[in-house]
């Protein structure tokens, strides 16, 4: 149930999608994030890896 | 290309959970893991379409999910609402790993180690305290 920052790409300050995210859905060649203030954000792609310990994801742009 | 996007919108309803509550017995702060009902605030997902045209930018983003009628001039949210609604996840998050350990504490109370229960039950109580601070200082910043 924690938090993440969402990444495109690679793990770097540089790109970061979004911070607090809570909720990912992957729809239509979208992922959908939606952060704490349940902005929303979509990057289409797909989702590459998900580390819930460390609180990151990382997102793949096409 | 058309896609839905879910919203969520804040409003609660009365319902119940396992959760805990630091209380005495004989000096010795701990908690019980148990039910009642209450209310808080959550969201229900709802959807609605976006239009975007092919080869343009990919990433988009829509503020505030949807609720305000002019996005432009209403979405931004001040530094101040931000911290606030990051310290309510926190307390809340905290007071969820609270119950987790809580938890863990029992289930090594179940296997006959009762030192390391009351260690971890001791160190709830702790963790319980500073999430009690926490608490205190979002009352402030409401």
């Amino acid at each position: 149930m924690c938090l993440s920052t969402v990444y495109k790409n690679e793990k770097t300050e540089e790109a970061v999608v979004m911070r607090n995210v809570m909720s990912i859905e992957c729809k239509d060649g979208c992922v959908i994030l939606t952060d704490l203030m349940e902005r929303t954000v979509a990057v289409e792609g797909t989702l590459v890896s998900a580390n819930l310990v460390d609180g990151f994801v990382i997102v793949k742009e096409n | 290309m058309h896609i839905d996007h879910d919203h969520v919108g804040g409003h609660g309803h009365p319902h119940s959970h396992t959760h805990t509550h630091e209380h005495t017995h004989d000096g010795v702060a701990h908690t019980h893991a148990h039910d009642h009902e209450h209310t808080h605030d959550h969201g229900h997902p709802h959807d609605h379409d976006h239009l975007h045209d092919h080869g343009t930018e990919h990433t988009h983003s829509h503020e505030c999910a949807g609720h305000c009628h002019d996005c432009a001039s209403k979405c931004e949210h001040t530094p101040m609402e931000e911290l606030t609604a990051l310290m309510k996840y926190m307390v809340g998050h905290n007071a969820a790993h609270a119950k987790e350990l809580a938890d863990l504490a029992a289930q090594l109370e179940k296997i006959g180690n009762k030192a390391a229960y009351e260690q971890v039950m001791a160190a709830v109580s702790d963790f319980e305290k500073g999430n009690m601070r926490l608490s205190v200082v979002l009352q402030s910043l409401k």
